[in-house]
C-alpha cells in the first residue's frame, strides 16, 4: 500500500469523527501552545535583560567594593594601588563616589543621585553611554562641572526641561550633623538616553560631578567603589586580576566582573526556561494520554473494519501505520496550530504587562540609580523552539499512539470479523 | 483439471469460554479450478469454520490445507496477508467500508495491493459494470439496497483477480428475489470467466445451484452430491 493511500485512508477516518478529532487536537493545542508562549515570553525576556545589561555593563570591567561587614572603606588613593598591583591586565582604574542629595534648578529640587567621577576615565570605560547628547563632556572640567543623566533633564520623557545645557544649578548634600551645604554647578552636559540599569556604569537618574570637586564637596578621601577596565574580557584576565586585587586587600574587598554576573544571569534563566517548559510537557503528555484514549476508542469501534482490512490482504504493519498515521495528523495538527496559537497568547501576555514592568532596584546595592523606565519585551520564537515544539508534538502523538495502533495490528482477522 | 484448494485431516477447535468446541473433526476436500463448489449443512456444523481456514482467515488445530500446492499452515503472517490478496471474499454481512463509495470501496483491495489511483479506479468501474451497478458508483453503502451491496461486495472481491472466491452465506441477508439474481451473477462469473467458487449456505435450493454440494454435519464431511446442471 503506498505511503499517500495510508495517509488518505487515515483521514477519512479521523474525518469520521470530527469533534472528537477536534478536541483531541485541542489537547495538543494546548500543550504546545502552552510550551511554545512560556519559552518565548522567556527566551525575549532574557534577552531584552541581556542588551540591558549590556549597555551599562562593560563586559570588560571590575567593580571592586569594600566588604560592608570589614568596616575597611576603599579610598581615592587606592586606584594607584589596584594600577600597580594589576600589572598590564589594568589600563584603567577610577575612583567612584556615590552621596544620594538633591539639585534645585528654577525653584524647583529634584532628588539625585551624586557621582563624582573622572570624566575622561569615566567616558573611556562606558564609551557608549557615558556620551552627551547635548553640550561636550570636558577632559579637564571646572569644578562647578555637571554632567546629568537625560531623566534628570527630563524628567517626564515629554520635553519639559528640568534643566538643559548651560543652566546654573544648586547642587544640595547634607553632611553630619544635618547639615545642608550647597554649591553652585554648571550644567556642561545632557547624556544620551541609556534606558537600562547598570552595574557600576551611567544611569539617567544621576548626575556627574568632577572627583575633584565631589572629594572637598563631601569632605573625603574615601570612595565607594573602583572601577577597574582590564586589557580584555578573557575569562583568565578577569580571575586573575580580580585575584589580585582580593589578595592585595586582605580580602577586604569585593570583586564583581560583569561578565560573571551576565553569566550567572543567564544562567538562572535557562534554569527557569527549563522549568517552564517542563511544566507545560507536562500538559502535552496530558494531550498525549488523551490521545491514546480516543484511539483506543476508535481501535475498538472499528475492530470490524480492521477485521474487514485484513481479509483484502492487509498487512500488520500497514495497519500498524494507517493507526500512526492517525495519530500523527492530530499531533501535527495540533502542534502546528500549537505554535501559532502560543505565539499569539505570547504577544498579548507581554504587551498586558509590560506596561507595568519596571526593573528598578534590582541591582540597588551597587548603590548606583537604576532606571527609571520599564524594558520592553518582545517575545523570541527561534527555529529551534518551533521546530522542537512541532517535532515534541508529533513524537509524544506517536508514541502515545504506538500501543492502540499495535493493538490494532495484532487482532486476529476472524476474531475482528466476528466483532459486533 | 487441477486441484486448487486441498485439506487433509483438517481439525479446529475453539474454546468457547472453558469448554473445547470441535468446530472440525478432520475434513478432507479438493476443490477443482473452475468449479463451483456449494457446503451445505446447518448452522455449527462447520461450514463458515472450514471456509474461514481455507481463506487463510484463520488457523486450523490439526491438520493441512494446500492452495495451488503450498502448505499455508506453515506461513507467516505476513505471507497470510500476501495469500488472501489472491483470495476474493464475500461475507454474508456484506462488510463494506460504511464511509467509502461503492467505487472506493470496489478500489480498497487494489489499494492495499498498492495499485496506483488511475489503474485502480478504471478497474474498479469495470468490475462494477461486471456485476451491473454502473449507474450506482458513487453512492455510499447505506444508499444501496442489500442486494446491490452484495453485489459491490463481489465487485471488490474480484478486484486483486484473485484465484478463486469464498463466500460465505452470500444471500443469508437478502431477499429471495435478489438472492437469485445474485446466484446467477455468480454462476455467469463460473462459467463466462472461469472462476473457481465456494459457496457456503444452509439453502438446499441455492447449494443445487452449484457443480457439485458438499454435505457437512457436526465438523465433518457426510455426504457429497453433483448437481445435474
Amino acid at each position: 500500500m503506498k505511503i499517500t493511500d495510508i495517509f488518505s485512508y487515515a483521514f477519512s477516518a479521523i474525518k469520521l469523527r470530527k469533534l472528537r478529532a477536534g478536541l483531541t487536537t485541542l489537547g495538543v493545542v494546548i500543550g504546545i501552545a502552552a510550551i511554545v508562549a512560556l519559552l518565548s515570553i522567556t527566551q525575549g525576556l532574557q534577552v531584552a535583560i541581556a542588551t540591558q545589561l549590556k549597555k551599562g555593563f562593560a563586559t570588560d570591567t571590575l567593580i571592586v567594593t569594600a566588604r560592608s561587614e570589614s568596616g575597611f572603606k576603599l579610598l581615592v588613593n587606592d586606584t594607584k594601588t589596584i594600577e600597580e598591583i594589576g600589572g598590564e591586565n589594568v589600563t584603567i582604574s577610577l575612583a567612584v563616589i556615590l552621596r544620594t542629595g538633591y539639585i534645585k534648578s528654577g525653584g524647583q529640587t529634584s532628588r539625585v543621585t551624586i557621582v563624582g567621577v573622572d570624566y575622561a576615565k569615566y567616558a573611556e570605560i562606558y564609551s557608549s553611554t557615558f556620551t552627551a547628547e547635548e553640550g561636550a563632556i570636558p577632559q579637564n572640567p571646572e569644578n562647578s562641572s555637571v554632567v546629568v543623566g537625560k531623566r534628570v533633564s527630563d524628567p517626564w520623557s515629554n520635553g519639559t526641561l528640568f534643566c538643559k545645557t548651560g543652566d546654573n544649578v544648586e547642587i544640595i548634600w547634607t553632611s553630619r550633623p544635618f547639615k545642608n551645604e550647597t554649591y553652585m554647578g554648571n550644567v556642561v552636559a545632557v547624556l544620551k538616553e541609556i534606558g537600562g540599569f547598570s552595574l557600576g556604569g551611567p544611569s539617567d537618574t544621576s548626575i556627574y560631578i568632577p572627583i575633584k570637586q565631589a572629594q572637598t564637596f563631601f569632605k573625603t578621601e574615601e570612595c565607594e567603589m573602583i572601577v577597574v577596565k582590564l586589557r580584555n574580557d578573557d575569562r583568565a584576565t578577569i580571575e586573575s586580576a580580580a585575584k589580585a586585587i582580593r589578595e592585595a586587600f586582605g580580602g577586604q574587598v569585593t570583586v564583581i566582573s560583569s561578565t560573571a554576573i551576565l553569566n550567572i544571569i543567564s544562567s538562572v534563566f535557562s534554569t527557569i526556561q527549563l522549568f517552564l517548559a517542563g511544566i507545560a510537557a507536562i500538559s502535552l503528555l496530558v494531550a498525549g494520554i488523551g490521545i491514546m484514549n480516543i484511539m483506543i476508542v476508535s481501535m475498538m469501534e472499528r475492530t470490524r473494519e480492521i477485521g474487514i482490512l485484513k481479509a483484502l490482504g492487509m498487512k500488520n504493519r500497514q495497519v500498524l501505520l494507517i493507526f500512526l498515521s492517525e495519530a500523527a495528523i492530530i499531533g501535527l495538527l495540533g502542534a502546528v496550530i500549537g505554535v501559532g496559537a502560543g505565539w499569539g497568547i505570547a504577544q498579548v501576555t507581554v504587551r498586558v504587562f509590560s506596561t507595568g514592568v519596571g526593573f528598578g532596584g534590582a541591582m540597588r546595592q551597587t548603590n548606583q540609580a537604576a532606571l527609571a523606565n520599564g524594558i520592553t519585551i518582545s517575545p523570541v520564537l527561534t527555529p529551534s523552539v518551533l521546530s522542537g515544539a512541532i517535532a515534541f508534538g508529533l513524537i509524544v502523538s506517536l508514541l502515545f499512539g504506538l500501543y492502540p495502533a499495535w493493538r490494532a495490528s495484532k487482532l486476529k482477522p476472524v476474531e475482528a470479523l466476528r466483532y459486533e | 483439471m487441477t486441484t486448487i484448494i486441498e485439506t487433509l485431516n483438517l481439525r479446529k477447535v475453539y474454546m468457547l469460554g472453558k469448554v473445547p468446541v470441535e468446530a472440525l473433526r478432520g475434513v478432507n476436500l479438493k476443490v477443482e479450478e473452475g468449479e463451483f463448489l456449494s457446503v451445505l449443512g446447518p448452522s455449527g456444523s462447520g461450514k463458515s469454520t472450514l471456509l474461514n481456514l481455507i481463506g487463510a482467515l484463520d488457523k486450523p488445530t490439526d491438520g493441512k490445507i494446500f492452495i495451488e500446492g503450498v502448505d499455508v499452515t506453515t506461513l507467516k503472517d505476513g505471507q497470510l496477508a500476501d495469500l488472501r490478496r489472491r483470495i476474493g471474499f464475500v461475507f454474508q454481512f456484506f462488510n463494506l467500508i460504511p464511509r467509502f463509495t461503492a467505487r472506493q470501496n470496489v478500489e480498497l483491495p487494489m489499494a492495499i495491493a498498492g495499485l496506483g489511483k488511475e489503474e485502480r479506479r478504471r478497474h474498479a468501474e469495470e468490475l462494477l459494470k461486471v456485476v451491473g451497478l454502473a449507474d450506482r458508483m458513487n453512492h455510499k453503502p447505506a444508499e444501496l439496497s442489500g442486494g446491490e451491496q452484495q453485489r459491490v461486495a463481489i465487485a471488490r472481491a474480484l478486484a486483486n483477480n484473485p484465484r478463486f472466491l469464498l463466500m460465505d452465506e452470500p444471500t443469508g441477508n437478502i431477499d429471495s428475489k435478489n438472492a437469485m439474481e445474485i446466484i446467477q451473477l455468480v454462476k455467469r462469473l463460473n462459467q463466462e470467466k472461469g472462476i473457481t467458487i465456494i459457496m457456503v449456505t444452509h439453502d438446499q435450493r441455492l447449494a443445487s445451484e452449484a457443480n457439485r454440494t458438499v454435505h457437512m454435519l457436526d465438523g465433518l464431511i457426510v455426504d457429497e452430491t453433483v448437481n445435474k446442471p
